[in-house]
């Protein structure tokens, strides 16, 4: 796994530009939010980090997943733009080391682009609620929360990347995905569970037991996403 | 070579794309929760809408909101990308063709791509009519010609934005950042259209159109109407900027 390799690899691409761009832009959102209607915001009832996640964390959410399938479908048009697709697969490594290194890096990614929006959101807390104790350790459990129900999005797109080709079939499937995503009825449990819908759930409003069952489900299609990676390779090598 | 013969040249160009699988498939997405919960359609009372008035809009809704301006980005990344393997556009530009009317007809083969996918809609639209209507017992298919008039308004309220993401992909040469900023402009189209700028702002302008319809067809629902003053010289004007833009920058880069 070199994930410096990968980090590299992207330097020209406006991949990281993207993700710091798009990540500032999704904070900003619950700030002008919070500026326009803080009467509204101020007469609810909750603490300031429930009030925030209810407000803001549909579009944020949004705006995260856009960022993950724009990001992973740049990670791969790379490598198919000029063949490199092919020298990588006569190199002597490991065909699911190039992708878990492109997992890594997105997760990296994403830790980016929600400590941008969690401070964000503290900056909202301090500037217009009373925060009380243990706000921080809030916080660190609802981003901690986002970032592993994010993990399936990131690794399935990943892999819709590697199996297209073309840059606009991979980035068609993932607005397909994300658009289905926004249409699922969020009070069913089952159809919440997909990749792309996961990331849309809020922390503060579930109760600990659902919470476990969601990071399971998560951690669970983490891990099958990425062993279907590694036989989707050996399938399509089969083809080849 | 006159324009009609580039376009057609451009229609071949992608034709193994697999576009139009991309647009059915989002269209078949979008109308299947219809179909299932066409019985929601009977309890719009509150809204004095009518249920076959209902079924029609909320999936119009749906689509005008994200998955149409979203499947135009994809037609611009699909339109620039084709010939950047192997560098066919380079080949291009050295033909003694105009550059204009070369990047004049790529944009009317992504105006006809919007047109396809509303089409397609409107197929969908009349398939899962016909289909809630059997179930339900109910007629819920709307006259043709209504449909034909609402569909032609999202179509012509949708130019500007075409051409806005049109710009975005001629002038971006980095894939990645014409994407997002396309994406990420769709999204705030929901607030943007609750204040009183949303004529500034192509990405929500059918958006727009199709909610205002809504409130035309519910008797109960006070949503806001077009003004056609502000709305029309300025959606002109973007369009023309945005149009003129692209003309003017298509190429650049590669003649470096």
């Amino acid at each position: 796994m070199r994930v410096s390799l990968e980090l590299k690899k992207v330097k020209r691409t406006g991949f990281l530009p993207t993700f710091l761009c798009g990540g500032i832009l999704a904070a900003s959102f619950p700030v002008i939010n919070m500026a326009a209607r803080t009467e509204i915001y101020l007469t609810q009832q909750g603490s300031p980090l429930q009030i925030l996640f209810n407000a803001n964390w549909q579009i944020i959410a949004m705006l995260n997943v856009l960022l993950v399938i724009t990001g992973t479908c740049i990670l791969y048009n790379t490598e198919y733009a000029s063949n490199a697709m092919q020298k990588i697969k006569s190199l002597p490594t490991r065909a699911g080391s190039v992708f878990l290194s492109k997992v890594i890096l997105t997760i990296f990614m994403c830790i980016l682009i929600l400590t941008i929006e969690a401070v964000a959101v503290t900056f909202c807390s301090y500037y217009w609620f009373e925060t009380g104790n243990g706000f921080l350790i809030g916080l660190c459990k609802n981003f901690g929360y986002e970032l592993l129900l994010m993990l399936p999005c990131i690794t399935i797109s990943l892999l819709i990347s590697e199996a297209c080709k073309n840059i606009w079939i991979s980035l068609g499937i993932g607005v397909i995905c994300v658009f289905t995503a926004t249409m699922l009825p969020s009070d069913n449990f089952n159809l919440s569970l997909f990749p792309f819908a996961m990331p849309f759930q809020i922390f503060t409003d579930t109760n600990i037991e659902q919470v476990i069952r969601y990071i399971c489900t998560a951690v669970a299609e983490f891990v099958v996403i990425c062993l279907s990676e590694l036989v989707f390779i050996k399938i399509r090598r089969e083809f080849e | 070579m006159n324009f009609l013969l580039l376009t057609s040249i451009e229609f071949k160009k992608i034709r193994h794309s697999k576009i139009l699988l991309i647009l059915a498939a989002a269209t078949i997405i979008l109308w299947l929760p219809s179909i299932f919960n066409a019985s929601i359609n009977f309890n719009m009372q509150a809204e004095g809408i009518s249920p076959e008035n209902n079924f029609f809009i909320q999936g119009f809704m749906g689509m005008s909101w994200f998955m149409f301006p979203a499947s135009m980005v994809v037609g611009t990344v699909l339109l620039s990308q084709t010939e950047r393997t192997n560098n066919g556009i380079l080949k291009m530009l050295v033909l003694p063709v105009s550059t204009m009317k070369l990047c004049l007809a790529k944009f009317t083969v992504l105006l006809t791509l919007a047109a396809t996918q509303i089409l397609m809609m409107t197929g969908m639209y009349y398939t899962s009519a016909i289909i809630c209507s059997k179930t339900q017992d109910y007629n819920f298919i709307l006259p043709a010609l209504f449909v034909l008039k609402e569909i032609s308004l999202l179509f012509l309220s949708a130019i500007p934005m075409i051409t806005f993401f049109w710009m975005l992909s001629v002038c971006i040469q980095t894939p990645g950042f014409s994407i997002i900023t396309g994406l990420v402009s769709i999204v705030p189209s929901v607030l943007v259209i609750n204040t009183k700028a949303w004529f500034a702002y192509p990405m929500s302008y059918q958006f727009y159109v199709i909610t205002s319809e809504y409130g035309k067809l519910a008797a109960n629902l006070d949503t806001n109407q077009i003004k056609l003053i502000p709305w029309i010289p300025v959606a002109i004007v973007i369009t023309i900027i945005c149009l003129s833009i692209s003309c003017l920058c298509f190429g650049h880069a590669e003649r470096k």
